[in-house]
């Protein structure tokens, strides 16, 4: 573990929230992004040093939507949520037990959780239905994160349910897909949270459901309406990249002596390193960059600028990366549609369908 | 007849103390808030001193301006004074405590507001309620039960201040711990008060009818169907039947709470919650 400590340089590790390691899933062939994680970098800092900050990050009035609307749905010992359960699961009419897990104080949240969960799961009797500002741990690549799922909800049909509320709308029945994976995604890793938990008290890790209540406006209103979600997919995605991140030692081996992204800062909060060096340090790790990183990932300007740099096909997207498999820039490909470049060995068949698209596009423009 | 002018000074004095806690905290959007009230509360001031002189007719040669509580800052521009403000005058910790007397049941701070809002003079935000159970809390502390009553909080079952809610240190400890099964209770206990007292109003005002419907959506046959505004006794009905199946069990819950917080606790702990996590109220 030390390889990694000398790579985050002296910083406290940066713990991931549940958005970064439901991002993990998204690209799990980059290398940079797999070393940084498992090191615990603050990429968004180390992005911003080097010149390329990230574009994205949430909107204050994204994140004030988002919090009027669960304290909505939560308000009054989770009313709101109490009906759609009854609704959509045939909750009970007994079932009505809420408790706060943050009563106890925030620093006593994670153990308070912990005792709550096994309570209800050893004796489901007395247990509650709702369990709000849980706190969940995770072990990822050495390093503990911390996990706020929204609600935790028992005693539907015997089984933990991750309730995830979202402030995105439901319109007619429809919502946008992305953003619906990005929640089951989300979700995912809080189930996984959960199943650890429990396993590692003891229960059977399958009293919690794959299956997620995923809460949204309904329509054009803010009354909200639920939806089952199953995460099996997203689950097993999960656990393959978390798996991944523990065997990062043959990463490591590759790397030169010395290697460190350190972001040391000095008096002034400003890190010691210079933006270049620190750029040539992150070059050192082969990236992948795809353009959907621009949607997950941090150093999301700094790979592009990387990738168009160097001609890369990667900027085109998966789909037209793997097709141009056996050429190795975008200079080569031009070459080869516009035929001024000879077809190498193995480079045949698609050069074929680049001069087929070649004319093509010219017989449209014409 | 000085009264009103009394009352002004006191909350004259009361927002001065907050502005400066404020300040102190360096939470500038309360402060500007606070400030507001502050200077609405010293034209108040300046408009009743005048016609409470009028009254007098000079009898005492009247109290001279430079007496008065605005002095210090002085009113800025002597305005019309905003209707609203002759109701919102109430200290702050007396509106509360009218809409929880109303309601019955340790309340969260977002309930009050609406409450108040909807039956009383509104005007209250849910910001100025967040220290409020401090304040009392250092009140009492300094100089118990000086005051008729005190805003304090619910206590959990681990005898900690219950997360958000209020509630009023007359009622008895039964009514001011929850279990798990209180937030619900007190939901629909909550719901049918204010169907019972909107029923007793003649004109109910359209705002409470709205609230009442809102809370409603809620409980299961307590709404005949769209979103109209709902009938208070059908609410009532709904919420009487669902409280049924909860209550013996809620009842049973909080007895054995109050007895413990009966036995443990000091005066200040039974009214504020326990004193090991008392360094954390911060958050709250």
């Amino acid at each position: 573990m030390s390889r990694l400590d000398d790579l985050r340089g002296p910083v406290p590790a940066r713990a991931h929230d549940a958005r970064a390691i439901a991002a993990l899933a998204a690209n799990p062939g980059c290398a940079r992004r797999s070393l940084l994680d498992a090191a615990g970098v603050d990429k968004d800092a180390a992005a911003r040093h080097v010149g390329f900050p990230a574009p994205f990050g949430q909107s204050q009035f994204a994140i004030t939507r988002g919090n009027v609307f669960e304290s909505l749905v939560k308000e009054n010992g989770c009313a709101e949520l109490l009906r759609l359960l009854r609704e959509l699961m045939g909750l009970p009419i007994e079932q009505v037990g809420y408790r706060d897990v943050e009563s106890v104080g925030s620093h006593l949240r994670a153990s308070h959780t912990r005792a709550l969960i096994d309570r209800a799961a050893r004796e489901s009797e007395d247990s509650a239905v709702f369990y709000d500002h849980p706190l969940l741990s995770l072990r990822i690549a050495g390093h503990t994160s911390y996990l706020e799922p929204d609600v935790v909800a028992f005693r539907l049909g015997g089984r933990f349910h991750i309730v995830e509320i979202k402030s995105f709308s439901v319109i007619d029945g429809q919502a946008e897909p992305e953003k619906v994976a990005a929640a089951a995604r989300q979700a995912a890793v809080y189930v996984l949270a959960l199943r650890a938990l429990l396993e590692e008290l003891g229960h059977d890790p399958e009293l919690v459901s794959h299956d997620v209540v995923l809460v949204c406006p309904e329509n054009f209103a803010n009354r909200p309406v639920a939806s089952l979600v199953d995460v099996r997919r997203q689950l097993a995605v999960l656990r393959r990249q978390l798996a991944r991140m523990t065997r990062v030692d043959r990463l490591l081996e590759g790397l030169p002596e010395g290697l460190t992204f350190s972001l040391e800062p000095d008096a002034d909060g400003v890190p010691t390193r210079s933006a270049g060096e620190l750029a040539e340090a992150l070059r050192r790790v082969p990236a992948r960059y795809a353009p959907d990183c621009l949607a997950a990932c941090d150093l999301c300007m700094f790979c592009r600028d990387e990738a168009r740099g160097c001609g890369s096909t990667d900027l085109l997207g998966r789909q037209v990366r793997d097709q141009l498999g056996g050429v190795s820039g975008m200079d080569e490909a031009l070459g080869l549609a516009e035929g001024v470049r000879e077809p190498g060995e193995g480079q045949e068949e698609i050069s074929r369908l680049l001069r087929l698209a070649d004319r093509l596009h010219r017989e449209c423009v014409a | 007849m000085s009264e009103p002018l009394d009352a002004l000074e006191r909350r004259i004095a009361e927002l001065r103390a907050e502005v400066r806690r404020a300040v102190k905290a360096r939470d500038t959007s309360l402060a500007r808030l606070l400030r507001a009230d502050l200077r609405r509360a010293e034209r108040a001031w300046d408009e009743a001193v005048v016609t409470e002189e009028s009254a007098e007719s000079g009898e005492s040669g009247g109290r001279g301006r430079a007496e008065g509580p605005g002095s210090a800052e002085g009113p800025e521009g002597a305005g019309p004074l905003p209707r609203e403000a002759g109701a919102a005058l109430m200290p702050i910790r007396e509106q509360v405590h009218q809409a929880l007397l109303l309601l019955g049941v340790p309340t969260a701070a977002k309930l009050v507001v609406a409450v108040n809002e909807a039956f009383f003079a509104g005007g209250l935000r849910s910001p100025q309620l967040s220290s409020l159970r401090r304040d009392e809390e250092r009140s009492f502390r300094s100089d118990p039960y000086a005051r008729p009553y005190y805003l304090c909080a619910a206590l959990t079952d681990r005898l900690s201040p219950a997360r958000g809610l209020l509630a009023a240190s007359t009622w008895p400890l039964e009514a001011r711990v929850v279990g798990p099964l209180s937030p619900r209770v007190d939901f629909l206990t909550a719901a049918t008060r204010i169907a019972e007292h909107l029923a007793r109003l003649a004109e109910p005002p359209p705002g409470a009818v709205r609230l009442l419907s809102r809370m409603a959506q809620n409980i299961p046959g307590a709404v005949e169907g769209g979103f109209g505004p709902v009938d208070p006794a059908t609410v009532v009905g709904a919420a009487r039947a669902e409280l049924e199946v909860h209550l013996p069990a809620d009842t049973a819950q909080r007895a054995e709470v109050a007895a413990r917080a009966g036995d443990q606790l000091t005066d200040v702990e039974r009214l504020f919650g326990a004193a090991a996590l008392s360094t954390l109220r911060g958050a709250c």
